[in-house]
């Protein structure tokens, strides 16, 4: 008797849900026809379309300055906007054919074309400034803002009516795939912003070419890699040693006591913002190389040296923290084994220890590396900045640096061919990464045997 | 004359070698961080003061030269970012652990969260600048600084949730589930209560990443430093963090005065990482100890 009656309670409740995402979802679809959805001011002429409009109409007729034309509509907007109504309708349907996983993701995609919109439209204003307009200003109105919330709101409420569990299910697991979709977007994104550039200089000039010159349109960037090339390695050929030997300090040879002080250290030191670690070099290290005696006439000190020693101290952290916990994940069993053979601590330690967890060891190297070339802000402030091809004494401009110096004020070729340097760091830091993870991946297999 | 007694001791010269080479590097290793660290805090210390916290900045007037607008943006874009991420990064975490079943999505959602936390802050910078400020038409704004260091952000929080949600016992979840609690209570009302001092700890190493963080804010943020009038106003226009603002005052200064302003930012910029770095210490040796 009192299961029928909260079954009966249940469907009531549910049907309201239902209702209510239903209503929803028809003020969707009903604001696209007949209420503004987007606004356009140009120079001195407005239009307030609808989305049906926004979907139907060519383009706006535009009085320019000098030039009249028509401004057409992107396809793509197009496709958005229908999109957004025909997803929503389906989303009512499904709902009423009580398939509400479907409904859900129907409701969520119509939520978020408004953004698509947003996104597409850009191409009007390259279409305008041809029309020698500087000005266009897009507005966004409610009921486009209402299509993105109403989506989302019909989405959860349709999830909701197959109980909480599945509601909340179902959102942890679309949190989630917010990493994924974050990965996606950026290589499509560094990719789409970097070829342009690429194809019109040509792949050989531009990875090959020695010339770094915005002024003169050449844009050849073979000494910025080979900085970056020359300064990761340093930094690795100090850094690593140091690394591994304090990691070995920490996990292997050290009084807890002391060891309980030194952690912390290491933490801090990954802590400290890499601008202060620029800021150190350049008023610390840069002055120490233009008058270490040697060198003394040879270096402004701005020089490829200085951004190795700080690179190299950047990367320490990464190197011992990782090398820390691979030396830990050795079974104190093959320690036993080699001390009960009359091996000493120290033989013990580099014949065993380390050996068995050299892949621990490679793989934090790997992210060491991937820490070296990416690093940009502590570089900028000691490396001197000028596109020579790379010697210790001389300044350098990394690939990081190279983006960072130039992307406030460049514009046309010279700004496509600063996104073109960000694709090919982000190549270089995909190559590391995978090595890492297939790496790593394997140094558990070892251990799970 | 060789010593071949029990309890006389063998010399081996490479072990000493070795071995003061093993302590030679924690040495460095250390005494580089407290270089750095003393130098900073030495010459810039001197230089804090009331005044330089709760005064604006303009390059121009001598009379100004605070970073109180620093510390609003820097503030504006933790708080934002951090409610943005969070929820976010701590429902990946809960589903990671406790819904999914190993299968191509768990793979591909634990690849690209390595992926993420591998990518460098430039790249992420250029990736902001392109979608949020031209492709959302943000312009430079803090906003858009936000939702790129969103999505900076995002690997470490996943990362240190998801340790700590796994080192909840799972007899407790068990126990729960016995008594006919559901999933989402069990999750809700057992796991996330017990791991609670473990998703503080990401949430404030996340906070060190982000007042650390530049170059990702660089072109996405701005280097603006006028005063924030209002919330909505300042959130939706341009404005730099403490980071970029040593960078910026450091790059240009040309006197010694000059200098002193970039000192003093960095050694608040120190003192505010030590804080979070010794609360993130403190709040894990707290679930340790559960």
């Amino acid at each position: 008797m009192m299961g029928a009656q909260q079954a009966q309670k249940d469907r009531k409740l549910n049907n309201r849900k239902k209702g209510l995402a239903v209503l929803l979802g028809l003020i969707s679809v009903f604001t696209f026809f007949s209420l503004p959805y987007m606004r356009f001011v140009f120079k001195d002429t407005t239009y307030t379309v609808s989305g049906l409009q926004l979907a139907i109409t060519k383009g706006f007729r535009v009085q320019g300055p000098t030039v009249s034309g028509l401004v057409t509509i992107p396809m793509l907007t197009r496709v958005a906007v229908i999109a957004g109504v025909l997803l929503a309708a389906a989303g009512i349907v499904l709902l009423l054919l009580n398939k509400a996983s479907l409904a859900g993701a129907a409701f969520v995609l119509s939520g978020v074309t408004p953004l698509i919109v947003l996104i597409t439209t850009s191409s009007i204003q390259e279409a305008v400034t041809q029309l020698n307009i500087s000005k266009i200003v897009v507005g966004y109105l409610w009921p486009s803002i209402y299509v993105l919330i109403g989506g989302i709101v019909c989405a959860v409420l349709s999830l909701w009516t197959r109980g909480t569990e599945k509601l909340a299910e179902s959102i942890f697991l679309v949190f989630s795939c917010v990493s994924v979709g974050s990965v996606i977007m950026i290589t499509v994104y560094i990719i789409a912003a970097g070829a342009p550039a690429i194809v019109q200089i040509g792949l050989g000039h531009f990875l090959f070419g020695t010339q770094w010159n915005a002024e003169a349109g050449t844009f050849g960037i073979l000494p910025l890699i080979l900085s970056s090339i020359a300064g990761t390695l340093g930094a690795i050929v100090l850094g690593v040693p140091v690394g591994i030997l304090t990691a070995v300090f920490l996990a292997e040879t050290a009084r807890p006591q002391v060891a309980r002080l030194v952690h912390p250290a290491i933490e801090l030191l990954a802590g400290i913002p890499s601008v202060v670690y620029g800021f150190f070099g350049m008023l610390v290290i840069v002055p120490v190389i233009r008058s270490f005696p040697p060198f003394q006439g040879h270096t402004i000190g701005d020089s490829l040296l200085a951004a190795i020693i700080i690179l190299a101290v950047m990367v320490l952290p990464t190197i011992v923290s990782v090398t820390e916990t691979s030396l830990k994940a050795v079974p104190q069993a093959y320690r036993e084994a080699s001390l009960a053979l009359g091996a000493t601590q120290t033989t013990t330690i580099f014949k065993v220890s380390i050996p068995a967890a050299r892949s621990g060891i490679l793989a934090g190297v790997i992210l060491g590396v991937g820490r070296a070339i990416g690093e940009t802000m502590a570089v900028i402030m000691v490396a001197g900045n000028v596109a020579n091809m790379p010697s210790m004494l001389g300044t350098v401009r990394l690939l990081t640096t190279g983006i960072a110096m130039e992307m406030s004020y460049a514009s046309g070729l010279h700004r496509q061919a600063l996104f073109a340097i960000g694709l090919v760091l982000f190549v270089f830091i995909m190559i590391v990464n995978i090595s890492f993870t297939y790496i790593s991946k394997r140094g558990v297999q070892m251990d799970a045997e | 004359m060789q010593n071949n007694s029990l309890y006389g001791k063998k010399r081996r010269p490479m072990d000493t070698v070795l071995k003061t080479l093993i302590n030679a590097a924690a040495a460095v290793t250390v005494i580089t961080l407290l270089g750095i660290i003393c130098y900073i805090l030495v010459n810039g210390l001197p230089y804090i003061s009331w005044r330089f916290i709760s005064t604006p900045y303009s390059e121009t007037k001598d009379e100004l030269k605070g970073i109180l607008p620093m510390i609003i943006n820097t503030i504006y874009i933790v708080v934002i970012t951090l409610l943005i991420s969070a929820p976010i990064g701590i429902s990946s975490a809960i589903y990671l652990t406790q819904y999914a079943k190993q299968g191509r999505l768990v793979k591909a959602i634990r690849f690209t969260t390595e992926v993420l936390s591998g990518i460098p802050s430039i790249i992420f910078g250029l990736f902001g600048y392109t979608v949020f400020c031209i492709l959302f038409r943000l312009q430079t704004s803090i906003l858009a600084g936000c939702l790129t260091m969103s999505i900076c952000i995002l690997p470490t929080i996943i990362r240190t949730t998801e340790e700590s949600l796994l080192s909840v016992p799972s007899s407790y979840k068990e126990g729960a589930m016995a008594l006919g609690a559901g999933k989402l209570r069990v999750v809700m009302g057992i796991v996330l209560p017990c791991a609670m001092p473990g998703v503080l700890t990401a949430v404030i190493l996340a906070m060190g990443r982000i007042v650390g963080e530049s170059a990702a804010l660089l072109f996405t943020s701005g280097l603006s430093y006028n005063m924030p009038r209002g919330f909505w106003q300042q959130i939706f226009s341009s404005g730099r963090t403490l980071t970029l603002h040593l960078y910026q005052t450091a790059r240009e200064a040309a006197s010694p005065d000059a200098m002193h302003i970039a000192y003093a930012t960095a050694a608040v910029l120190l003192i505010l990482v030590f804080l979070l770095n010794r609360l993130a210490g403190l709040l894990s040796r707290m679930l340790k100890k559960g």
